[in-house]
């Protein structure tokens, strides 16, 4: 039996009003789904793209607590790491204090071998890129002391350039004659691993340390140390002999996995990531009872039309293909937009959300989730006024008001 | 002639609320193909429920009941045999509805509504256009036939509602007061159209009215009232048996 389809847009077009409202809603909803849901999971992958090899050593009192800088050759000496470096945040701006992003000082010799499988070096000194960019940018921070690399994102939202001199604004290290850490961009890195961001500075080490001794500020501590163990090592028995080292004073240390350390920062949001998750569900669900009840309203004005449709010889089952059809046009419309403008923003809230929230992405198994509750909106709502209509009997139909 | 709608001991009982209705007791019925019949009687009746049982839109009692009830038999089928799932087809094929209010769907245009019955039929995209274009011809409306309805005057309208309801070229057309919503003069050209429909085309028509000049146009009159039908123009005064067939 043939279904006389060109109803569908025309209702639609017809009540355009309401069906603009409900596209509207849904736009709405599945974009906020998705947005909140990838706040979820930007945090969920920074623990679970965490290097297995690597862990990061602090302060058994707090992250905010340095620990002494000679910590370092005495953590290298512990049986199954292979190398070590300071890992100390700098916490400064460029230019205005809303341009915030991470800065860490590292130990240049060390980061780039640490962070090889994490990093790609996009561009080196001199427009170098590819394989040699690696190479050229290594070489460039061993010459120069206030060398620094930067991320991509960086790149993209100031317009930075290899070679380029940029003024960092400290607020922790701040010197005598007020003046901000000139450093040199010897290199642009792209992160190869979502935990990793794309708006941070690695510099050396040396040149915070060198230049606060000179200011006769003292300096004698590092926030954070990252350790990468030796293949095979037993990460179990490596943090206990490190933290087992340092028991006795005279900064206490607590040592742990790449995982464990950046499940601190999302522990440190409480139950957020679970409120967000719910309230990502409770939006949908809220749009799926205006998306029923705009169905409802639908079906309710065409009462009349299903029994002239029904006198004519239409049976139930194609009212409900017309009525399913339509709802999954309002409900494929309004979530395919929510779901193109949550894709299409991503990169403009990785901006919004910073440092809060580095490598934020809109996963494609977020998509398809999205995709997957668009369609059930779709037949769900359309449950209801198909067997409302369907149910109606010819005579009955004819008689209620058009 | 032979029979094409045949009602025997047709019963039907409406409940609203408490109240218990009976607007058919029993009721007897036969049409030859090719008639023109007219349903009179005040509101009420029954008129509309013989009109709707004839059609299939609704049940007589006893349906689905097991009891043994009356039969409606068209162009030789029991209707009242049919599961709910026979029907529609059956419907499509065998009659053709006009309604007092119309009943074009509002949001197609005048040669959509047309085509819409014969999509239920085995005629492929080139022969429905060619048949809904020839059903508006045939009431005149062949320059409208892309208005919408609220584009249409009222007579205007149920010449539409005709041209669907002869487009897939029905048996029977069951017409519910046809001329109820119309001025006299859009009403004369409907009948007009009508009784062609019925001379040229052989078309049985059953109408259902309060109108006296469609009753008189009709060539067969029949009054029901109280339950019951009876052949002829209503009897003055208690008398509950009309003549002959006008």
């Amino acid at each position: 039996m043939r279904t006389p389809w060109s109803l569908v847009p025309r209702h639609l077009r017809t009540h355009w009003v309401r069906s603009g409202l409900t596209v509207a809603a849904l736009v709405l909803a599945l974009f906020l789904f998705c947005t909140v849901r990838s706040v979820v999971t930007t945090l969920d992958s920074a623990v679970t793209s965490a290097a297995n090899n690597r862990l990061f050593v602090q302060s058994a009192v707090s992250l905010y607590v340095d620990m002494p800088v000679d910590y370092r050759d005495k953590i290298a000496q512990v049986d199954g790491v292979q190398s070590v470096t300071y890992f100390q945040w700098f916490g400064g701006y460029y230019e205005d204090e809303k341009n915030f992003f991470a800065q860490f000082a590292v130990d240049h010799h060390v980061f780039f071998d640490m962070y090889r499988k994490d990093i790609r070096i996009v561009e080196g000194p001199g427009g170098v890129t590819g394989e040699a960019a690696w190479d050229a940018a290594v070489k460039a921070m061993d010459s120069d002391r206030r060398a620094c690399l930067v991320g991509t994102g960086l790149v993209r939202e100031f317009g930075w350039k290899v070679g380029q001199t940029i003024p960092i604004v400290p607020k922790i290290f701040v010197k005598s004659d007020g003046s901000s850490w000139d450093m040199n961009i010897v290199g642009v890195y792209e992160p190869t691993k979502s935990n990793v961001d794309d708006r941070t500075i690695w510099f050396r080490w040396d040149y915070l340390f060198e230049t606060m001794t000179a200011e006769g500020r003292g300096f004698d501590g590092t926030g954070a140390y990252a350790v990468n163990m030796e293949p095979g090592a037993d990460a179990a028995r490596v943090i206990a002999d490190i933290d087992a080292l340092f028991a006795n004073g005279p900064q206490r240390t607590k040592t742990t996995t790449e995982a464990a350390f950046q499940a601190t920062f999302v522990a440190m949001m409480g139950n957020v990531p679970v409120f967000m998750g719910t309230i990502g569900g409770a939006i949908v669900f809220a749009v799926l009872f205006s998306v029923v009840n705009t169905m409802l309203m639908a079906a309710r004005q065409r009462e009349h039309e299903t029994g002239i449709l029904k006198a004519l010889g239409f049976r139930d089952g194609v009212l409900v293909r017309l009525v399913l059809v339509e709802s999954l046009v309002l409900s494929g419309l309004g979530g395919g937009l929510g779901l193109l403008l949550a894709k299409i923003s991503e990169e403009g809230l990785r901006h919004v959300f910073g440092v809060m929230l580095p490598g934020y992405a809109v996963e494609w198994r977020t998509l398809g989730l999205g995709a997957l509750l668009t369609l059930a909106v779709g037949v769900v709502s359309a449950v209801a006024p198909a067997l409302t209509l369907a149910r109606l009997r010819p005579v009955d139909a004819l008689r209620s008001e058009g | 002639m032979s029979a094409i709608i045949e009602m025997r001991g047709i019963s039907k009982t409406y409940r609203r609320g408490g109240e218990v209705l009976k607007v058919l007791d029993e009721v007897d019925l036969t049409v030859e193909a090719g008639d023109f019949v007219a349903l009179m009687g005040p509101s009420g009746s029954g008129k509309s429920t013989i009109l709707n049982l004839v059609g299939g839109l609704d049940r007589p009692d006893g349906y689905g009941k097991g009891q043994a009830g009356g039969k409606i038999l068209v162009a030789g089928l029991d209707v009242t045999a049919m599961s709910d799932r026979e029907l529609p087809n059956w419907r499509a094929r065998h009659i053709g509805f006009v309604f007092q209010a119309f009943n074009l769907v509002p949001v197609l245009t005048a040669y959509e509504n047309v085509l819409l019955p014969l999509l239920l039929t085995p005629l492929d995209r080139a022969q429905r256009k060619k048949q809904a274009e020839f059903a508006l011809e045939v009431v005149g409306l062949a320059d409208r036939m892309h208005h919408r309805p609220r584009q249409l005057s009222g007579g205007q309208e149920q010449r539409v509602a005709i041209a669907r309801a002869i487009a897939t070229d029905p048996d029977i057309v069951l017409a519910d007061e046809p001329t109820g919503d119309l001025d006299r003069a859009s009403a004369d050209a409907v009948m007009d159209l009508l009784e062609r429909l019925n001379t040229e085309m052989g078309k049985t028509f059953m109408v259902v009215t309060h109108d006296p000049m469609v009753g008189e146009r009709a060539r067969r009159t029949m009054h029901v009232d109280k339950g019951l039908l009876v052949d002829g123009l209503p009897a003055p005064h208690g008398a509950t048996a009309g003549g002959a067939p006008a």
